[in-house]
């Protein structure tokens, strides 16, 4: 006789349990991430400490954390607005590079005063990646186009093009794979800290903006009432169709918005790495804060943390900054698991057999 | 003739990553599992293949340990998606962003270094067949091993009990399991055999492609062979016609210049000239894989649904056996 791993499904979950899930998740993801630091010789407890308490604490840190948190945010939210509608938006980075290379392009090129200059960037960029990213939306709803996939191969085709764009009908006069820099009047300006662009206003702007339109707004009752039951749904009379449309709409709009800040706000030009894999972020981020806008909002500011603090300690400490995605993918790993132990409460036992082994041929 | 052969050699020896990942994803797809971590599984078995060859000094230990990690990983996916009952998407970009991460990680010490990888073999007289000969019969041993498994995988899938148990837990888990199929075990080894081929197709590259490893250096291929499933309609002999189709596009576009003279030569026509520039760079040739696919998908979802595709029709649900 072994000992055997029963699974019950628990009837109703502990409180306590519903509130601390998302805190003990990271926890359980920087915990084994110290597996991968302690290897190069990197005491975790300093690396740890170097990016959740040294670095936000001064001026120049808070401004790196305020700026990566914006994009991962907006991308964040680019994929839990379709999330709320039952869908997976798993395209934000392509979105962000459409966004991106719009917007940059206008800058570039539009001879205008930068009163209007940065507007006609935002708009260029944030329509022209809504359209991209209503593609998926518009195939799901009219031929049930899986959007996972068709909004996956449509990364790959913007980033892939970003490459071909930053090679040839863009590329700058230095002969690198990047633009010319943006004239002074395209670029956002700077408050406080020469890091600091005033774009980070947008996280403010854009969180009433989202929690207003899924709270407050008939769409955003549509848009959950689609997610939770879509049959009932359209038993009530609620069009699925425009539903599906819409959410990937201002999907792609939001993740375009945060591709032209990046470029507009911290990196002064276009380049093919200017985006550190933020649409695959936001995948974890939406799922970290499934529970609201606010949450969304917590869960990027933790992966902005992490990311900004994962820049010093490449320079301070010699830590790859791989570390990032590896510790992304962990809390994605340990909330997938957490997911499980909130449905199932875990019980070991000293003989029995398993169930699932049983009924074999 | 030269560009033709030289195009249709480098297609065979590009293939074979591509084949053996597609055929791995094939695999577990047929289960009902899909696994987006392809990608992270192919940089594992390229990074832990070359590691291993590298301090064992042996290419098939290295080969084997490739194989391994791909089938590890998986193992973890498995785990997340058969038995937690886990979002297979969540899990399977969770992978890739794991394996990516991981490599990228753990790659200083090998960057920089290379190995003398697989060397060609040479088959005797079918060799000296003109143009194709020496594409498909002087490649390395690995690339031989790729296709000699097309016809086994698609027996083993096809036309043996185990294969019909495969499709019947990926189209209907419920009615399989009152059959007497053990579902889970069945999941659990075709996403863990997937991972192995996944693996496999990553330490190709270092161990016989490029004798080098460098960060992300498979470059995309993992999501190409999740599209070319998709693209082939779960199908062995389409994925290996997509596999040639997808690779030669590759493969042109590492000669994209001297096709686009070629084509310019035969064209001539000055008005068509920008338009061909645009199609034949090499950067634009390699989104057609991705266009294709989805368009693809746009095709045929406009008459049926994705199961009269070819798709599992439990592709995506976990399923769920009541425990208790």
């Amino acid at each position: 006789m072994s000992p055997t791993v029963e699974f019950e499904r628990r009837d109703s979950l502990p409180r306590w349990l519903a509130y601390a899930a998302p805190l003990l998740t990271v926890l359980a993801a920087l915990g084994i991430a110290a597996v991968p630091l302690v290897w190069i010789g990197v005491n975790p407890l300093v690396a740890y400490a170097t990016v959740f308490v040294v670095q936000p604490s001064s001026i120049g840190g808070l401004a790196d954390v305020l700026t990566t948190t914006l994009p991962l945010f907006l991308a964040g939210l680019a994929v839990y607005i379709p999330l709320k509608a039952g869908l997976w938006n798993v395209g934000a980075e392509g979105q962000l590079f459409v966004g991106a290379v719009v917007g940059s392009y206008v800058g570039l090129n539009a001879d205008l005063p930068r009163p209007l200059l940065v507007p006609s960037m935002l708009i260029a960029a944030t329509v022209v990646s809504a359209l991209y990213g209503a593609i998926p939306g518009y195939l799901r709803a009219e031929h049930d186009v899986n959007e996972i996939i068709s909004s996956l191969m449509l990364t790959f085709a913007a980033t892939t093009f970003t490459g071909y764009l930053l090679r040839g009908p863009i590329q700058g006069s230095g002969g690198q794979t990047a633009t010319d820099r943006l004239p002074e009047a395209a670029q956002l300006p700077t408050a406080f800290h020469p890091r600091l662009h005033v774009g980070v206003v947008a996280l403010a702007v854009v969180g009433v903006f989202a929690y207003l339109l899924l709270s407050r707004t008939r769409f955003g009752y549509e848009t959950t009432f689609a997610g939770s039951n879509p049959e009932a749904a359209a038993q009530a009379g609620i069009s699925t169709y425009k539903v599906y449309v819409v959410v990937f709409v201002v999907g792609g709009c939001l993740a375009g918005l945060a591709g032209i800040i990046e470029v507009a706000g911290v990196h002064g030009r276009l380049f093919e790495d200017f985006s550190p894999q933020y649409g695959f972020t936001a995948i974890a981020v939406a799922l970290l804060g499934r529970n609201g806008v606010l949450r969304v909002f917590l869960a990027a500011a933790f992966f902005g943390v992490l990311t900004a603090g994962g820049t010093t300690l490449a320079i301070t400490q010699n830590v790859p900054t791989a570390l990032i995605d590896v510790i992304v993918a962990l809390t994605i790993l340990c909330l997938l698991t957490a997911e499980f132990i909130k449905e199932y409460r875990i019980r070991l036992e000293r003989g029995g057999s398993d169930p699932s082994a049983e009924g074999a041929a | 003739m030269t560009l033709v052969a030289g195009v249709l050699e480098s297609t065979v020896r590009l293939a074979t990553p591509l084949l053996l990942a597609a055929m791995g994803e094939i695999i577990a797809e047929r289960s009902g599992v899909l696994n987006l971590g392809v990608e992270g599984m192919m940089l594992g078995g390229a990074l832990t293949g070359f590691a291993a060859a590298v301090a064992s000094g042996s290419l098939v230990v290295g080969f084997i340990a490739g194989t391994a990690i791909g089938a590890a990983m998986a193992l973890l996916h498995a785990v997340l998606c058969v038995s937690f009952e886990a979002d297979q998407v969540i899990s399977g970009i969770m992978l890739t962003l794991l394996g990516v991460g991981l490599t990228t990680y753990f790659s200083q010490g090998w960057v920089g270094e290379s190995i003398e990888g697989f060397r060609t073999i040479t088959v005797p007289l079918l060799s000296e067949i003109p143009v194709v000969g020496a594409a498909f019969f002087s490649v390395t041993a690995l690339d031989y091993l790729g296709l000699a498994l097309v016809p086994f995988v698609w027996y083993l899938l096809f036309r043996t009990n185990v294969g019909r148990e495969i499709t019947a837990v990926g189209d209907d888990p419920e009615t399989a399991d009152t059959a007497g199929v053990p579902v889970y075990r069945i999941q659990y080894a075709c996403v863990v055999l997937g991972g192995a081929f996944a693996g496999a197709g990553g330490a190709q590259l270092s161990l016989a492609f490029t004798n080098f490893w460098a960060p992300e250096m498979v470059a995309g291929r993992g999501w190409i062979a999740v599209a070319l499933v998709i693209f082939a309609q779960w199908r062995i002999w389409r994925v290996l016609a997509g596999t040639y189709f997808f690779a030669a596009i590759d493969a042109l576009s590492f000669r994209a210049a001297a096709v686009r003279d070629a084509t310019l030569g035969v064209l001539d026509t000055p008005a068509l000239e920008s338009t061909v520039r645009f199609l034949l760079n090499p950067q634009v040739m390699n989104t057609y894989p991705y266009l294709l696919t989805i368009a693809v998908l746009w095709y045929v979802m406009r008459r049926g649904t994705l199961a009269e595709l070819g798709a599992p029709s439990a592709l995506l649900e976990s399923y769920s056996r009541e425990r208790d």
